[in-house]
């Protein structure tokens, strides 16, 4: 009895070994939130990039509280796996992890969200102010194909205020807004990213200031609640113009329905299979080169930056002519090749 | 102190809240522009009828003495039942029923009995097992939670069927379907708590649990339906909360608790037990709501804006503190 037990063990044990041994190690994803669709998506990007260029990934979920994802960075050192991917839910608050994870000898990989306060081992952003400046430049168009001239009212829904991400896409956009003074931009935080705020915060703006030409959201979530809100006051699709930037399904399914003008990509597969190609030469600390890398047919441009080796893959304008492109990731069609590693 | 003028001033307190919202109304209305008019008012009684309604549950717990912190996860899974039954985009199944009608109480049931179910849990861990409110239903309040997230993916289900956005929609004397649903919840459960031996019987547990368990008062049951109906009601709440977004997304209503608590304590519900109305309750959610609309329409920078909410709620606290040591004083 005891040697059949033994015999299983054993076996269970040389058949973990042998799993093991197929991959070329563990890689840790330390996800900021799970509770929306571009967090959910990544993680199975990143997962099925990483496995097809033999690595095995295992994700934490921070729940958007800094201190639990310090403490998980603390954890995960320990475990010491072949490098770590951070999506940081504060930009600045988890350097000191980051410097603790690279003294241990572990490459830290930023993903979506850049910290530039230290240095990384790699990082692939679409650029959060960048998405503010592709909104910006769908704003020029959209009010010019409206009244002739960039002019007119804006109501800009944000975001948590507490979290940089939508502060960056503000500042973006803003930036990119003042060569137009004729434009008013109104910019509201829908307070932890809950949607219901975004309605209320669009039923009592379009009250208040009913010439409001178009209306921004930060995430495609959002959009579906003010497009509840507008339908309650008796609009229809096209008589307010809507965007809103991330990509997530729900966002394009209200493009086809002719609510939403355009939606701001974040290109999620590019960007989850850019780390997976430069993983090798992550975890054995090579030298990653400037330069241009075709990313799944995208233009992705590395620099070297003061933080290290950073992939920019552009974010694109999603509208009613291209929503069916199954390269968007809120398509959800997987890309069906296979990424290879950077030689 | 004369008792006409006595009388007068313990109607003030007792609708200290009520006075407090006229005044932020009409401080409201002065200062900042656009915020006077119908529409707007419309807007604040339609705001409120989610918080509204999850109040009412919270409420009733905090009178009999204990505390239901699961309310706002209980809300959100019922909003991501509805959601995903009867949404057509998104993670959405699309279920549809014959006759259409019958979506409205099928839906509605749904959304109670998660909640109900959600509430006898934790009722009969907190009543028969004597273990802390607090704790049990933080506990829930997490796994709920959990429960959202894992069933939805991490993904929203969109486009509810119009058969059921219709409460959304559609208006009566102006004002949205849904917010008379909150309306008329007040009321009902009003009436209950101050007319009917169960609501006095709710209060007398808040006040001393073993004075009433003494004067032969079914301690045990009350309380666990007292939690049964807060969960119901806050199942009503995910109804109400699907609705009027259309669907669910997995932080659907992240938030609410919080401002369930501030308004059942502004109305006037002693988190000891024992004391509160429900009139009151709702003037607390109104109050928020008013505040919520002013922020909105203020155009403050983003940062800010929690900061002025926080404050103005705390100012809410502290006259509802000065309220009661007055009538301490006039006892």
């Amino acid at each position: 009895m005891m040697l059949t037990l033994l015999s299983v063990l054993v076996l269970g044990l040389s058949m973990l070994t042998t799993a093991a041994a197929q991959s070329k190690g563990v890689v840790y994803y330390l996800v900021p939130t799970l509770l929306d669709e571009f967090q959910t998506g990544s993680v199975s990007a990143l997962e099925m990039f990483l496995k097809q260029t033999g690595y095995e990934m295992k994700t934490l979920n921070a729940d958007n509280k800094t201190d639990a994802q310090q403490s998980q960075m603390n954890d995960v050192i320990a475990l010491k796996p072949s490098a770590i991917i951070l999506a940081a839910v504060d930009f600045n608050a988890l350097k000191p992890s980051i410097e603790a994870a690279r003294a241990a000898g572990i490459p830290v990989v930023e993903f979506d969200r850049q910290v530039t306060s230290t240095m990384s081992d790699f990082t692939s952003v679409a650029g959060t102010i960048e998405i503010g400046h592709v909104a910006a430049d769908q704003a020029e168009a959209m009010l010019k194909a409206k009244k002739g001239d960039v002019t007119g009212k804006i109501l800009q829904v944000l975001g948590d205020p507490g979290d940089p991400y939508t502060l960056d896409i503000q500042k973006g956009f803003e930036e990119k807004m003042k060569a137009f003074p004729g434009v008013t931009i109104i910019s509201v935080p829908a307070l932890q990213w809950e949607a219901s705020n975004a309605g209320t915060i669009v039923a009592d703006q379009m009250l208040a200031n009913p010439d409001i030409d178009l209306i921004f959201l930060h995430a495609a979530h959002l959009s579906v609640a003010a497009v509840a809100s507008l339908e309650a006051a008796g609009k229809k699709p096209g008589d307010v113009m809507m965007m809103s930037s991330n990509g997530a399904p729900v966002g394009l399914d209200l493009i086809r329905k002719g609510w939403l003008n355009t939606e701001v990509e974040q290109p999620l597969y590019a960007q989850a299979a850019a780390i997976a190609m430069f993983m090798d030469k992550i975890v054995a600390k090579q030298e990653i080169k400037a330069g241009e890398y075709d990313v799944l047919g995208l233009k992705g441009v590395v620099t070297i930056e003061a933080w290290g080796p950073n992939i920019k893959i552009p974010g694109a304008a999603i509208t009613k002519e291209n929503v069916d492109n199954p390269a968007f990731w809120g398509n959800m069609k997987p890309p069906a090749g296979t990424v290879e590693s950077v030689k | 102190m004369h008792p006409r003028s006595r009388i007068t001033l313990e109607f003030i307190l007792d609708n200290l809240v009520w006075f407090m919202l006229i005044v932020v109304l009409a401080l409201f209305s002065a200062l900042i522009p656009n915020y006077f008019q119908i529409g707007i008012f419309t807007n604040i009684i339609e705001a409120s009828s989610v918080l509204g309604v999850m109040s009412i549950g919270l409420a009733l717990v905090i009178i009999t003495g204990h505390m239901d912190l699961s309310v706002e996860s209980v809300a959100a899974l019922s909003a991501m039942a509805v959601g995903i039954l009867f949404c057509s985009a998104g993670i959405g199944m699309g279920i549809k029923l014959s006759p259409e009608w019958l979506m409205i109480p099928v839906s509605l049931l749904l959304a109670c009995a998660i909640g109900a179910l959600i509430g006898l849990f934790n009722g009969f861990l907190v009543v028969k097992l004597k273990m802390s409110a607090f704790i049990i239903t933080l506990a829930s309040f997490i796994w709920v939670r959990g429960i959202v997230l894992a069933v939805s993916g991490g993904r929203s289900a969109q486009d509810l069927d119009p058969a059921i956005r219709w409460f959304a929609i559609e208006r009566f004397a102006g004002i949205p379907l849904s917010a008379w649903i909150a309306i008329g919840c007040f009321l009902v459960f009003s009436v209950m708590m101050a007319k009917t031996p169960f609501g006095r019987h709710l209060i007398m547990i808040g006040g001393n649990e073993t004075a009433t368990f003494r004067a032969g008062i079914r301690v045990t049951r009350n309380l666990i339906i007292a939690f049964v109906m807060a969960g119901a009601i806050a199942g009503l709440a995910g109804w109400l909360l699907a609705i009027r977004t259309s669907g669910a997304t997995a932080n659907l209503g992240v938030g609410l608790l919080f401002n369930a608590f501030a308004a059942v304590v502004i109305g006037g519900v002693s988190l000891k037990g024992g004391v509160g109305a429900l009139p009151g309750v709702y003037a607390g959610v109104l109050l928020l709501a008013s505040i919520n609309t002013a922020i909105n329409l203020m155009g403050l920078p983003a940062n800010y804006t929690q900061v002025i909410h926080g404050f103005l709620v705390l100012a809410a606290v502290l006259l509802d503190t000065f309220k009661q040591r007055l009538r301490q004083r006039l006892a």
